[in-house]
Formats: C-alpha cells, structure tokens, sequence
C-alpha cells in the first residue's frame, strides 16, 4: 500500500529511461567519458583538491567530534537524570541539572542533524566566503548533530552496574564519565567516529558543487563544461580515495572491537 | 553506625520491597543477613549505601539523618561506605590497577583523577592487591580475569577507599564453595584488622552461621529474626526459606551434616551432625 503510493507520487516511470533521446543522451554522456582524461597536466590539477578533501574530511569530523561528545554527554539521559545514578536526586534538582540541560542538547543536536550539510555548506558559503572552510564547518556542524546523537545511545547502553558502584563510593559525575562510560564504550565510539569520517570523504566531495573546495569542486566544473573525460577521471579518483579511507578505517575498527 | 526506624522502600505500584524494617548495627559490628532470593535483601544494602533513598522511616548513620544529604556531603558519606557486588561491578575494560586506584575517586579531584588514567600510583593499587592475594595481576586487563580473581579486585577497591562500612551484596554466589569460603574470611580478616563494620549478604546459611556473630533473616520485605547464630534453630530457618526449594535443599544438607565448606565450619547448633 505505501509502496504502492511512493510508486506514484515519487514518479517512478521506467518508461522514461528508454525514451530514445534518454538513451542518446545517456549514450554521450558515457561515449564522451571514454578515454578518461590521463593527461600529466590535468592530473597534477587534481593533487591539490585531493589533498584538500581529504583535510576537509579530517578537521570536520574533528570538529564534530568536539561539538558531538560534549552535547552527547549532555544528551545521555542515564548520566543526566534517570536511572540508578539519580535515585537519590531531588525532583526539581534532577530536573533543573539534569531535564533542563539534557532537552536542550537533543533539540540542539537534532537541528545540526535536520539540516543536510549540504544546506550548512550554502549558508557557511554565504557567511565566511569560497573555499574549504565552509565545508569543514558545515560537515563540523550537521556530522557533530549525528555523532552526538550516537555517542549518546552508545553511552546509555553502556552496563550500568559499574556506574552503579563508582557513584556509591562518591566519585564525581565527571569522575564516572572518565573511569566507567568511557573507557566501558571507547572501542564503539572510535568504530563509529571512523565510519563517519568515511562518510565525511564522500559528502566532502559534494559540498565542493556548492563551491567549497576539494575534488568536488573539480568535479562540478568538468560537468558544468561537458569534459565528461575528465569526470570520469575525478569518479575514479574519488573511488580511490574512498576505497583507501575505507581501507584504513577498517583496518583500524577491527583492532578496536 | 546505622539505625533504621520503620523503613520503607517502594518501587512504583509495586508490594513494598521493604516494610517496617528497625535495625541497629554498631561500629566494627560483623553481621550477615539471610533469606530466600527477592526477599528484599539487596534493596535494603542500596538503601545502606545510599544508591536508594527510602520511601518512609529514618535512616540514620552515626546519627545524621541522611535523607538530607544532598550534593558534596552525600558524596562524603558515600566515600565512607564501601560497596562489593555479586557481579563484581568492575569497569571490565580498565586495567586492574585503574579499577583498583578507582577506590579513591570518592575523594580524589578530577585533575587527580584524569593524572591517574595517566601515570597510575601503582604502589598503593600493589599493596591493596597482596592484600586479596593477587599481586601478579596488577597491570592485566580486568575482563581476562575469572571470576574470583575479579572478585578479589573489588575487594581491593574497597581497600583504597579505605571506607568505616563494608557492605558486601552476595559477594560469593558466583564463585564454587572453597573460593567462597577464602573470600568470606578474607573479607572478614580484613575488617576485623581494620575494625570494619562489616555486613554481607549471603545465599549461603552455612556460611552465614559459620562465621557471623548476628544473623539477620529477611523475608517478603521484613526483618524476621536476628539472632545469634547458636540460637537460629532449624525451625526458624525453614519458616525463613518457606516455599524456597532451592534453599531448602540446602537446609536439608546442612541438617545431615554435609556442608559444602566441608569440617572448616564449626558444626552448627541444633542440627544433628
């Protein structure tokens, strides 16, 4: 039934794909990528923006972790005001210090997480001008929604019956942070911190369409002057270097867990 | 110590977990409590160590009342009491020497404590671990221990928090019988050289009445005796474990004269050996 709706109202006619000028169209498309441009001079075009979107990727997931893990702290309500750690709190306290702060952490990380970096990336444009900066800040800003969002499940799922036993001996909020949820749930937290700095490669290399650098950027402008040979070049390059992210982060993820 | 007055302890829309209970346990007093599983016996060590707060009567330690402790000062009473768990309760990816030196995050500073994540004061983790008998495992990871072994590393927590109070929740039902034994009196020798007040939870009545001065029976939430050991009759103890088949199995065997902790338990009174 929902399916049946989405069918419709989403336009998904097959039809449209074997019409004769799709096909044509298509068809350029693909003949004109062939050969993919190999020349030394466009490839050496091509270091720079790798680099670049590489470093893009790499400082907007650390600044997402810097946003995530401290609203993800504030958004775990198990650390905030339910559940053992809080027995003893007084109502009104537990939800001056622990509701207050605790709401507005996961209205705050929803809204970096509703809007898609690619919108940031627009308003990040208009604000601080072209370049790689507003795409460190927007993938900083929508990737810290998401990791905070995460970090806090992660962390709430940590077994709370060491939790339980540091509070009882009189250790600090911030003392049972640091010696039970964290070292408990570090190995999750770095496995999911990697996983989006893969994902940050490849929205890294969209948000150059919006004129914020790196290899999208390239890629943008290949497509906007039909030199569908050296798009093919920069997928490929793109491929590569998703692949490699792929590759290190795994490879680092499967030590950890 | 502490004094309880007519306490109370509900969870919800629940029966009360607790009901009417009035206790009594003076400084360096060695007490065990028994009863049949759900009888209320943990509830009442969460309310002794301050993770519950009782829903009715007075719970008093060295006479402040501690419903009012809030904050910094619930903090300060907490660190004098020392909790050790069935399940240990050990943060299983820490070494053993940070779950040991965690026994001082009751009155470390947190500079102290991130310093100590750091450069651990092994020494003092060292001393507390030849205590328990487990030097050797000062720096393994604390989940590649067995049980007993970890068991033995809590103990050592407590040590570090150096607390006026031992409250240990069914410490030994994870272990078999001869590592029970072992642990029961260590923890016993232990508070006894530091002049500990100590109160256990067992499962096991031969243990309890082999090595306790004061026997405490819970059931349904209640206090239903406390007693000497020597005048805890067999009669008391099926009232005690009633509808328990599991316990009562135990009682038979310990009225038969066949003890799991073999001759090391002194024969128990009233019961035919």
């Amino acid at each position: 039934m929902v399916l049946a709706i989405s069918l419709r109202e989403a336009g998904v006619d097959p039809r449209l794909l074997v019409q004769s000028d799709a096909v044509g169209n298509a068809a350029r498309f693909v003949r004109g990528m062939f050969p993919p441009a190999l020349g030394v001079d466009f490839l050496g075009l091509l270091v720079r923006p790798v680099i670049e979107t590489i470093q893009i990727s790499l400082m907007g997931t650390t600044i997402a972790v810097v946003i995530g893990f401290p609203l993800g702290l504030l958004a775990t309500a198990s650390l905030m005001w339910r559940g053992a750690l809080h027995e003893r709190t007084p109502v009104a306290r537990r939800a001056l210090l622990g509701g207050v702060p605790y709401g507005l952490a996961r209205a705050l990380l929803s809204v970096f997480r509703a809007i898609p970096e690619y919108v940031w990336a627009f308003m990040f444009v208009r604000a601080v001008g072209l370049g790689p900066f507003p795409a460190v800040l927007a993938l900083g800003v929508a990737y810290g929604g998401m990791l905070g969002k995460v970090y806090s499940e992660i962390l709430e799922g940590v077994d709370s019956r060491p939790i339980e036993a540091l509070r009882a001996a009189g250790a600090s909020r911030a003392a049972i942070v640091l010696y039970g949820l964290v070292p408990s749930a570090l190995p999750h937290l770095v496995s999911y911190t990697l996983y989006r700095w893969e994902c940050a490669i490849r929205a890294a290399a969209i948000l150059g369409f919006v004129g914020a650098g790196g290899i999208g950027q390239q890629l943008a402008l290949s497509m906007r002057m039909f030199q569908f040979d050296e798009v093919l070049t920069e997928l490929a390059v793109l491929f590569a270097l998703v692949a490699a992210v792929d590759f290190v982060s795994g490879r680092i993820r499967g030590r950890l867990v | 110590m502490y004094a309880l007055s007519d306490v109370r302890k509900v969870f919800g829309n629940d029966a009360p977990a607790l009901d009417g209970v009035s206790l009594t346990v003076g400084r360096g007093e060695h007490v065990a409590f028994i009863g049949p599983s759900g009888a209320g016996k943990t509830t009442l060590f969460r309310l002794l160590n301050l993770t519950l707060r009782p829903t009715a009567g007075v719970l008093l330690i060295d006479g402040v009342d501690v419903a009012a402790l809030d904050g910094a000062g619930l903090r300060r009473a907490r660190r004098r009491i020392g909790t050790i768990y069935q399940q240990h309760n050990l943060v299983g990816r820490l070494r053993v020497v940070h779950n040991v030196l965690a026994g001082n995050l009751g009155r470390w500073s947190l500079s102290t404590a991130v310093a100590s994540l750091m450069r651990p004061r092994a020494a003092d983790a060292a001393r507390a671990l030849e205590q328990v008998g487990i030097p050797e495992k000062l720096w393994a990871r604390t989940d590649e221990l067995s049980g007993g072994q970890q068991q033995r590393v809590a103990i050592a927590r407590v040590l570090l928090q150096d607390p006026d109070v031992i409250l240990a929740d069914e410490p030994v039902s994870s272990v078999d019988p001869s590592l029970a034994l072992t642990i029961v009196t260590l923890l016993r020798d232990l508070s006894h050289q530091s002049r500990k007040t100590l109160l256990v939870n067992l499962h096991s009545v031969e243990l309890a009445l082999g090595y306790f001065p004061r026997i405490v029976g819970v059931r349904e939430g209640r206090i239903a005796f406390d007693l000497a050991p020597d005048e805890v009759t067999p009669e008391l103890l099926g009232a005690l474990y009633a509808g328990h088949s599991d316990a009562t199995r135990q009682l038979d065997r310990i009225h038969d004269g066949i003890g799991s902790y073999g001759t090391a338990c002194r024969p128990l009174p009233g019961f035919s050996k």
